[in-house]
């Protein structure tokens, strides 16, 4: 059975007045029915345009998807016509984002702009729609969501307003929610609610995720893979156990190492990744990772690593994933989210 | 609301109050050239008992405050004094006149909105295209055209370029004479470009401005990631928005209109309100002018106050409230 969705080798471009930005270069993974994929990495290292890709929501002309396949249930969404793929949007694959304070419509109700997408692809009355906005509103947990459904967004807060999103998101009962850093806008006790109801929401309606976010202990629970990106590569991919407990690059040994830790008793600081991400229009050569990579060598610096099985399906892009030093170094990492 | 509106019709008083008080400043012997009698009169044929009749009959031998409190209390009952020279009523010679510069404000503005709206939209949604191109060049100019000069242009081209076709009815578009074949309301046609033009360039950027910015809010990528097509992104989601800015300017234009448009007025002969205080200016006919600026003043903050309020059915974010209880 082929997988609901395989991304292949995608690389999406920006056009610039600097130059081109490899915004994503050369991504590719699967996300099977019901499962959750995350995709991690700093700011700019191409998560977001990634998701923006697969959805065809990149601005044209600036911006344009230069290669790879997206196939969604055996379609490449990269070829379907305009208005196939809109029917997709919202319908099959839906998408919650950032900032939920910028993300709804100052103009409109919130129970109509939930009930939006039942009548485009449901083909529901406006009546029928808002019905169901106010059961959708009720599903994610907001009181009195008759009421609610009749609010402006500015009446609601910040964490209500992402409920709604989500509601909005699972209107039309999606087999993809793609939700692009859905709690980094919140507070930290909303947050955990978020997550909380994203995880719930699975388990009722079963949809798959792709969770995209920079803070891997985010998706500590909830993933079963990961993939890592940095610079618009993946740098790391595969099971979550795998990813998390036996890392097997130092970019994600960074991520792991700049984690708050509550679970041990250790005075230790936070050991953050030195320098900046790397400008996307002149990358670095070799590995885009070298000049802030502790263990870089020379070969680093001319060769660039590719995407190699270092066991079980775990992909990892370092010219050292299958040394065993590198190995006993890894395994000095073991369980560092808990 | 009502606490809302209520106070701000209060706050109408002071307004009045110092328009007015400008006005008899200026009114004062000494501070503008020519005396309104001398103007009634004539230079010959002047005696002294007519001339002291004259004064007395318009109260102008009261000392400047006198006439001052008197004005203001005519002002209450509504009455706004006589014209020194037609002897008519003020109130009487604006009720001819309002609703001709009412009918030409309202023909602009309907230009003003559908051109401007129309033009700003494609412009935005056509970014850098040729029409984009167009209407930013276009726009760019006629804001800085003089409205009288446009007008004359206009008369000039159509009136005497295009006689054999227009018969010269626009050349005097509200005479009876020679345009007998053309209805009332195409005489209207070119004073009310002349007064949209400018205004129309404005709306057109405002247009363009702010439907670029709505375009690229999150809440735009909200609405395409729900599979709308790009018409009903732009036209429901990002033109609400972007439109709030354009009524208020359109509403506060169309204040601006009742009295401001002397100018198109004058060109085209127009007899509405602003041509008729300019004439009165000339003839230092106090009543008039005074009068003139008290209507347009009341109508000016009326609108303003319309505008205002429908910020609320456009934008929910908004809401009045009678001030902190």
């Amino acid at each position: 059975m082929s997988a609901l969705l395989e991304v292949r080798d995608l690389a999406t471009q920006f056009t610039t007045r600097d130059g081109i930005v490899r915004a994503v270069d050369g991504v590719s993974f699967t996300l099977d029915c019901g499962e959750t994929l995350a995709i991690v990495g700093e700011s700019g290292s191409g998560k977001s345009v990634t998701a923006l890709s697969i959805m065809r929501l990149i601005q044209e002309p600036q911006g344009k998807v230069v290669s790879g396949q997206v196939l969604f249930k055996g379609d490449d969404i990269l070829k379907l016509s305009d208005s196939k793929v809109r029917a997709i949007r919202g319908d099959r694959i839906a998408m919650i984002f950032q900032d939920p304070m910028t993300s709804l419509n100052p103009v409109f109700r919130v129970g109509r702009q939930i009930g939006e997408s039942l009548i485009l692809h449901k083909g529901m009355s406006r009546k029928e729609a808002f019905e169901r906005a106010v059961e959708l509103l009720d599903m994610v947990g907001i009181p009195h969501p008759r009421d609610r459904a009749r609010d402006y967004p500015h009446q609601f807060s910040g964490g209500m307003r992402q409920r709604a999103m989500i509601a909005m998101a699972l209107a039309c009962d999606p087999d993809i929610l793609i939700a692009d850093e859905p709690t980094t806008a919140l507070d930290v006790t909303i947050q955990a609610q978020i997550l909380e109801l994203m995880i719930e929401m699975q388990e009722r309606t079963g949809a798959a995720i792709i969770m995209i976010t920079h803070d891997l202990g985010v998706v500590a629970d909830m993933a079963d893979d990961v993939m890592v990106m940095y610079a618009g590569k993946q740098v790391e991919y595969g099971k979550a156990d795998g990813v998390f407990y036996t890392p097997r690059h130092p970019y994600t040994w960074g991520l792991l190492d700049s984690l708050p830790r509550h679970d041990i008793d250790e005075k230790g600081a936070l050991l953050p990744i030195t320098g900046q991400p790397p400008s996307l229009i002149n990358v670095p050569a070799g590995c885009a990772f070298h000049p802030r990579c502790p263990y870089a060598k020379d070969v680093c610096t001319t060769g660039t690593p590719v995407l190699t099985d270092v066991g079980e399906g775990h992909l990892a892009a370092c010219h050292f994933s299958n040394d065993p030093e590198f190995q006993r170094r890894a395994s000095q990492h073991p369980g560092e989210v808990a | 609301m009502f606490k809302y509106v209520v106070r701000r019709v209060f706050q109408m008083i002071p307004v009045f109050i110092g328009v007015t008080l400008i006005l008899f400043i200026l009114r004062a012997p000494g501070v503008l050239p020519g005396d309104p009698v001398r103007m009634i009169t004539g230079e010959r044929g002047m005696t002294d008992a007519l001339r002291q009749q004259i004064i007395e009959k318009h109260g102008l031998d009261q000392p400047l405050h006198r006439q001052y409190v008197i004005y203001l209390g005519n002002l209450l009952q509504g009455d706004l004094g006589e014209s020194y020279q037609r002897g008519r009523a003020v109130t009487e010679i604006f009720a001819d006149k309002l609703p001709n510069t009412l009918r030409l404000a309202l023909a602009a503005i309907v230009i003003e909105g559908i051109v401007g709206v129309t033009a700003g939209i494609i412009s935005a949604v056509r970014q850098y295209s040729f029409l984009d191109v167009l209407v930013t060049l276009s726009t760019s100019i006629l804001v800085s055209v003089p409205v009288f000069w446009l007008g004359m242009l206009f008369q000039i081209f159509f009136g005497i370029k295009l006689k054999e076709w227009t018969g010269g009815a626009f050349y005097l578009p509200i005479s009876q004479m020679s345009s007998a074949q053309f209805p009332d309301w195409a005489h209207m046609i070119l004073p009310a470009i002349t007064l949209a033009s400018v205004s129309t360039a404005y709306v057109a950027r405002i247009m363009r401005s702010q439907m670029l910015e709505a375009m690229g809010q999150d809440y735009i990528r909200t609405a395409e990631a729900k599979g709308l097509t790009r018409r009903a992104v732009t036209f429901r989601h990002a033109l609400k928005n972007a439109l709030i800015p354009v009524v208020t300017f359109v509403g506060i234009d169309f204040g601006v209109m009742m009295g401001g448009a002397i100018l198109t007025e004058t060109v085209f002969s127009w007899p509405g309100v602003g041509r008729e205080i300019f004439l009165a200016v000339g003839q230092r006919d106090w009543p008039i002018v005074m009068g003139g600026v008290v209507i347009i003043v009341f109508l000016v903050m009326i609108i303003n106050l319309l505008v205002d309020l429908s910020y609320a059915l456009l934008d929910p974010r908004i809401r009045y409230g009678g001030g902190p209880e």
